[in-house]
């Protein structure tokens, strides 16, 4: 879409936590905002609010810009003196407090100045849109929508849209194309019901779980080891999502749900305002935000300890791990042998009080998403994909009744008297998704008991599709290669983390002779999981040696080197489609695709030096190659390899794929795709457009490196860093090894170094930093605890 | 009687050449365990065990204990020897001096510990049973149970047992049924708990050597969890103090069991009845406290492997340097009489550098593996403990497996050393097998002992505690590549080394998949491991010894040390070449891996 679409300039009314966010979010798109907020009088400026929230998105965490440069493209003002730079936007959204009368007068004011044909939505969270537009022209109401986003609107990928019957049906459109496209939105499509969909559903399974927990005699910590990952919720629990997003925010959207839902809905039977919860609001313990929650960190000892608030007593002790046999069940993560379903149903059916807590606030909070489905949405995967993308659920509620079983749920529920939704009789012994050649359909909304396909919207491609309609073209422990059609062939990543092991380097391999073999033209490696590859699996590395394997370790770096370097010189165009992280070895990889197709949520670094080493297969290389050959950079040799130096030295990582552009991880030839979900079909065109030109493999370069006086210049920095307690005394022996490779080794900047001078060098000083006692206590550090030894 | 003489000459080689056990007078406590001091008490320890325990160990053998009505009497002997014993101050050696102990380092304690145990297993169980129970108090009681008890074990007024065993829970005190309620009553040791129930197979757990006796139990509270996570430790003393004199608590002695060996020693059916006791360490966590106990017990059993190992080599030499039968092979070696000395002959031969090579190289291994818990408790620099604790975790199911399966085997080589008459009662060797039969079963059976390698040491860390062991040796083979005079004692090991690197390998790849061929390799797994253990050590002896044979370092050295050098290189040299190839079938046993186990139909046993 790019150029064509009509949307190219976006005003964002009202400067809090969403619509700076929202601000933020179409800044990244590349689009230019403006930010009006009401008048500050005795500010400092006249339009201080739009300017404070301005500078507050430039620091707030985690970043709300993908790089510096796109907060340029904000401009703050204010809603009486800036109303007229409104009248050159393509869509304005409205952002402002939760009051009709407070809209209507920002709409009517918008009205005012918007050119003809510019649409305006609300990131109203409850109101219906037929209460907004009530006295409002029909000329404004046919440009009018709900785009109901979820905080932090960066980051949060679903976007609940709400069109009228008078909006007209190219705005709706224009808006769903850009959120998707241009903002990498889930665009979830909902009736106009009170709170949509994922609030609807959230608000409920929220209040079940606390409701239940407070009846149950649970604790804070049982309740969240129960209604948390077990069932795929976040794995804070609901008491640990509460403190996140706030307590105080409950009450409100109570208020705001009674107010407008039906009169026969189930939230208002069982509703019941909670006197511990107020008096932890009024005493200003409304979460993270505030004084502490139902958990804080207490530093009266001298140490931080966490602690959970007694639900019984309301006083603060040490936290203690759920000793409950429920919550030991496994749930979703499934013993061995053991179905997700299985192990759910242990939980659900376990004698103690975690199982009969379990039970009844699972089965009303599903219970109520049956009831109320077919009343909020078209089908059944926009609620579950409401739910994963707005609360971060594995599984939405009827992904889940499928795991457990619809006709188990519907005795269960039979058994304790309860009602059985129309929907789970309908479904009978069925469940409500299921593959039909080898595509994925859904229980239809419409009563006549059929299935419907879920459909994709043109260009979304997900990996979970193509592995629904057929066999893999090879899989081994830890990678498998995917046919995608159009002489495309796919290496994925399946090992734990999608660490990168022997068996994934035996795959990129068997790839390579695949498409040489002229069954396929191209090669992208992609997968569907949250990070692209968190690097070579260290563990490995760690046990070998352990046990003084060396050989072992130096035959992997090799084979590592060698198979990275076959990708970079096949015959054919290989593209990198990474999302999330792609850390060490992950990196390594995307360093050596001829091209990348980067999600813009991706997260670039060579990061070894965390756990004592150097990047072995081919980083240092690919990375002292880019810089050395960067003709953007001023001149003369230095520049470069201080550059290098200090993005690996420092183990940084890009914060995006705009940001890891600017650290030379990607190249200006490389694209960036917004939509998750679209990545793997942007990657497979970009692939199929380099065959198209006509493919040929890139050159051998040989470079010239500075040898022996820079790694002196390094190295007088890095003591520095010592002297000033900066560096630790291992980041100095890891340095001086990593400054040894990038320099060049043995070498004045007359030589020129081939590939594999560099590699050579590269395998020299991992394996001497491998046999270090302090690099091993770094790794280990690294697998046990997850976090970096400063050592 | 057994011929005996405890192996000073050897165990001065180990502490002091071999490893430098002199350096640990710079640590913390043991300050004062000069070389001197260490030797002197090494030879005191070699008169007692030669005056009062040996010439008691087949007489107490015949006798046995005897039950009569809740009463326990030890044989004749018995009492009086352990008076001896601890007006020797012997009860005290590794406690610490605020105690009353001497803190000496339990390098030493080993060494102690393999001539009391060569010259009466059953005596030295009791006694060693209390340097357990001291050192789980040590380190998981409070300062009130401490200051109660402590001072007590440690000059040996009373001595400890420790009590786990039940009828229905053996290798698994996940299901340990004794209870423990909390009742009001608080004394000088803290709360009191009632405990009732009964424990079987308590070494010691009745006796007459002792005015009072302090059982270490495991027992559960009434909310505990089920399993192995509701298991907590409580010490129970047999006679309570009340007013100032010792009355009954509910402890009694409900019978001892028949036994194949170690019949000196009392093997009790111990009852609670409302017995009261302290509650050590925390609730649901007492496998915490056992496991301090049962670490130092395990290396106190691999010890008593090594023991019976060798005082059966002794035997057996002496044996067969008298027992004229046949002459030799090649042609007559003495003159006089109408046979040889069965010494002359090859298979009597290698049976006896079979048990002389096992058992010096043992003595090593348990001697660096309690130097490295002497670093481990005492070593003030935190990495350097670290690593002493590592080894010591890893290498404690080695020694007590591997040098208690082996010792067994020396002892039985013993036997068919003296023929027919090491089946009579009258030579003592056959008591020497029969004791031993006990050391690879309790304290974890030997196979338990194999799953805690593979299982439990193998993965700890990704493998950290690998490196404690797998890095010292693979240094020594890469600094003696180039070291042609050490040439024919380095390629072995770095051979079998190697099969223990990618037999380790495999094990932990292969158990990701299926967690049987963990316990299908274990047992070949630890044996390769013994193997590859003494054959690090073995080289790095033939090190030593042959710089004491150099023109250099034999100067003034006398005929009789310089025996004892060429016969280290020798035995040396008979390891690599006859016993360390038995790692090979120990390899290629595990790495066939366990499917022709477990395909096995299970109706068909």
């Amino acid at each position: 879409m790019g150029a064509t679409s009509p949307i190219r300039k976006v005003g964002v009314l009202g400067s809090g936590v969403m619509g700076a966010g929202i601000a933020a979010q179409v800044a990244n798109a590349g689009i230019p905002v403006i930010l009006l907020d009401i008048v500050k009088e005795g500010g400092t400026s006249r339009s201080a609010l739009a300017i404070e929230a301005l500078e507050r998105l430039q620091s707030v965490k985690p970043a709300a810009f993908m790089s510096a440069a796109r907060s340029r493209l904000v401009t703050p003002g204010n809603l009486e003196d800036d109303l007229g730079r409104l009248a050159d936007c393509d869509w304005i959204i409205e952002a402002v407090l939760e009051r009709v009368d407070v809209k209507q007068k920002v709409y009517r004011a918008v009205d005012s100045v918007r050119k003809a044909g510019a649409i305006v939505s609300s990131n109203t969270s409850t109101i219906p849109l037929a209460t907004l537009l009530e006295g409002l022209p029909e000329s404004f109401a046919a440009d009018f929508l709900i785009t109901h986003f979820f905080n932090p609107p960066r980051y949060m990928r679903l976007l609940e849209l709400v069109a009228g019957p008078a909006t007209r049906p190219e705005a709706t459109a224009a808006i769903r194309d850009f959120c998707d496209i241009r903002l990498g939105k889930s665009v979830v499509v909902c009736r106009d019901t009170p709170a949509f969909i994922a609030n609807r559903i959230g608000t409920y399974w929220i209040e079940a779980a606390v409701r239940e927990a407070f009846a149950g005699g649970l604790t804070v910590e049982e309740t969240d080891a129960i209604a948390g990952k077990p069932f795929g919720f976040p794995k804070t629990g609901v008491f640990g999502l509460l403190d996140l997003v706030g307590i105080d925010l409950g009450p409100h959207v109570a208020k705001s749900l009674l107010a407008t839902l039906p009169a026969n809905d189930r939230y208002r039977a069982v509703h019941a305002e909670s006197v511990f919860i107020s008096r932890m609001i009024e005493s200003g313990l409304v979460g993270r935000k505030g004084k502490g929650g139902f958990y804080r960190l207490d530093g009266s000892g001298g140490r931080k300890v966490k602690q959970a608030i007694d639900l019984v007593t309301g006083e603060y002790r040490e936290i203690r791990e759920s000793q409950l046999a429920s919550s030991r069940q496994g749930g979703s993560n499934g013993a061995r042998g053991f179905s997700k379903g299985q192990a759910m149903r242990a939980v659900l059916e376990s004698p103690d009080r975690g199982g009969r807590f379990a039970w009844k606030f699972l089965s009303q909070t599903l219970l109520y998403a049956l009831e109320v489905a077919p009343q909020i949405a078209v089908d059944l995967s926009s609620i579950d994909e409401a739910m994963r993308a707005g609360f971060s659920w594995k599984w939405g509620p009827f992904e889940l009744l499928d795991e457990l079983g619809p006709a188990w749920f519907a005795a269960g529920l039979a058994a304790e008297g309860l009602p059985v939704p129309a929907l789970l009789t309908a479904v009978r012994a069925g469940t409500f998704y299921r593959v039909e050649g080898g595509r994925l359909q859904q229980f239809s909304l419409d009563g006549s008991g059929g299935y419907v396909e879920v459909a994709r919207r043109p260009g979304a491609l997900l990996l979970a599709d193509v592995k629904r309609a057929g066999p893999p073209v090879s899989k081994n422990g830890s990678a498998a290669l995917w046919d995608l059609g159009d002489g495309v062939l796919c290496l994925e990543f399946t090992s734990k983390m999608n660490a990168l092991d022997d068996a994934i380097l035996r795959m990129v391999r068997k790839a390579i002779s695949l498409v040489e073999g002229e069954s396929f033209k191209a090669l992208v490696i992609a997968n569907d999981g949250e990070n692209f590859s968190v690097g070579a699996n260290i563990g490995l590395v760690l046990f070998a040696a352990n046990v003084a394997l060396w050989p072992v370790i130096e035959a992997s770096l090799y084979e590592g080197q060698q198979a990275f370097k076959a990708l970079k010189y096949a015959p054919f165009p290989v593209v990198g489609a990474p999302s999330g992280m792609a850390l060490g070895g992950g990196c390594e990889i995307l360093l050596h695709c001829d091209a990348v197709q980067a999600h813009a949520e991706t997260y670039m670094g060579l990061v070894e030096v965390g756990v004592g080493l150097v990047p072995g297969w081919g980083g240092c290389k690919e990375l002292a190659t880019r810089w050395a050959t960067n003709r953007e950079r001023p001149g003369g040799a230095m520049p470069g390899v201080a550059k290098s130096f200090e993005t690996i030295s420092t183990a940084r990582v890009s914060a995006s794929a705009d940001e890891a552009r600017e650290l030379l991880f990607l190249r200006s030839t490389d694209d960036i795709t917004m939509n998750r979900d679209r990545l793997l079909a942007d990657a497979k065109t970009k692939a199929l457009a380099l065959v198209a030109a006509g493919y040929t493999p890139p050159a051998e370069v040989a470079i010239s490196l500075p040898g022996a006086s820079a790694k002196a210049a390094l190295d007088m920095a890095v003591a520095g860093f010592r002297a000033s307690g900066a560096a630790t005394p291992h980041d100095v022996v890891v340095a001086a090894r990593l400054a040894t490779v990038l320099t060049g080794g043995e070498t004045d900047i007359t030589e020129s170094l081939s590939e594999e001078d560099l590699l050579t060098l590269e395998r020299e000083s991992f394996l001497a930093l491998v046999r270090t006692p302090a690099t091993l206590a770094r790794i280990e550090r690294m697998l046990d605890t997850g976090k970096a030894l400063r050592n | 009687m057994l011929d005996y003489k405890a192996p000073l000459r050897d165990i001065r080689f180990v502490y002091y050449e071999l490893f430098d056990s002199a350096s640990l007078t710079r640590l913390p406590g043991f300050e004062e365990a000069s070389q001197e001091l260490v030797m002197d008490v090494l030879g005191e320890m070699a008169r007692f065990c030669d005056g009062v325990l040996r010439p008691l160990n087949a007489p107490g053998d015949q006798e046995g204990c005897h039950f009569d009505a809740g009463v326990v009497r030890t044989p004749v002997g018995f009492p009086a020897a352990y008076k001896q014993f601890r007006e020797g101050g012997w009860t005290g050696v590794v406690a610490r001096p605020e105690y009353g102990g001497q803190g000496l380092p339990h390098i030493m304690s080993v060494l102690l510990t393999e001539m009391m145990c060569s010259s009466n297993l059953s005596f030295a169980m009791i006694t060693a049973l209390t340097n357990g129970a001291y050192s789980a108090l040590d380190h998981h009681a409070t300062p009130e149970l401490k200051r109660k008890f402590v001072p007590k074990l440690v000059d040996g007024t009373w001595a400890a047992t420790m009590c786990l065993t039940e009828p229905q829970a053996g290798t698994d005190l996940g299901l340990v049924r004794m209870k423990a309620v909390a009742t009001d009553e608080i004394d000088d040791g803290g709360r009191a708990w009632k405990l009732t129930g009964s424990k079987i197979f308590i070494s010691g757990g009745e006796h007459d050597l002792t005015e009072n006796i302090v059982h270490l139990v495991l027992a559960r509270l009434p909310d505990a969890p089920p399993g192995i996570k509701g298991i907590s430790l409580f010490v129970i003393p047999k006679l309570r103090e009340a007013g100032g004199k010792l009355i009954p608590n509910g402890v009694t002695c409900g019978a001892i069991e028949h036994k194949m060996g170690i019949k000196a020693s009392p093997t009790c059916v111990i009852n609670f009845d409302g017995a009261l006791g302290y509650l050590v360490g925390e609730p649901h966590k007492g496998m915490k406290g056992m496991f301090t106990f049962m670490n130092g017990a395990r290396l106190h059993v691999g010890v008593q492997g090594l023991a019976l190992a060798e005082a059966a080599s002794q035997a057996a030499v002496k044996f067969a340097r008298e027992r004229l039968q046949g002459r030799s092979l090649s042609g007559k070696k003495s003159t006089g009489g109408d046979a040889d000395p069965i010494l002359v002959h090859p298979d009597v031969r290698r049976m006896l550098l079979t048990m002389r090579a096992f058992s010096e190289g043992a003595r090593a291994l348990t001697a660096w593996t309690a130097l490295e818990i002497d670093h481990a408790e005492s070593d003030p620099d935190k990495a350097r403990a670290e690593e002493g604790d590592d080894f010591a975790s890893l290498l404690t199911p080695v020694v007590k497996a591997f040098q208690t399966d082996l010792g067994f085997e020396m002892t039985n080589l013993a036997v068919q050393v003296f023929g027919g008459y090491g089946f009579c009662v009258d030579y003592g060797v056959e008591q020497l097998v029969r004791d031993c039969r006990i050391t690879q079963i309790y304290e974890g059976t030997n196979g338990v002992q194999a799953l805690d390698l593979v299982g439990r040491k193998l993965p700890a860390h990704t493998g950290r505690y690998l490196r404690r062991f797998f890095h010292p040796v693979q240094e020594f083979l890469e600094a003696e590549a180039a070291n042609t005079e050490l040439a024919e004692f380095v390629g072995p090991v770095a051979k079998a080394f190697e099969r223990l690197q990618r037999a380790t390998g495999w094990i932990t790849q292969e158990s990701l998949k299926n967690p049987d061929e963990a316990g299908a390799a274990s047992t070949d797994y630890l044996h390769l491991f013994g193997y590859v253990s003494l054959g690090f050590l073995w080289a790095r002896m033939a090190k030593v010894a042959l710089s004491a044979l150099s023109p250099e370092g034999s100067r003034g050295k006398g005929k009789e040390e310089l025996a004892f050098y060429t016969a280290k290189v020798a035995t040396a040299r008979f390891y690599m070449q006859r016993l360390l190839p038995r790692s090979g079938s120990h390899f290629a046993a595990l790495m066939a891996g366990g499917s022709s186990l477990m395909n096995f139909p299970d109706e068909s046993f």
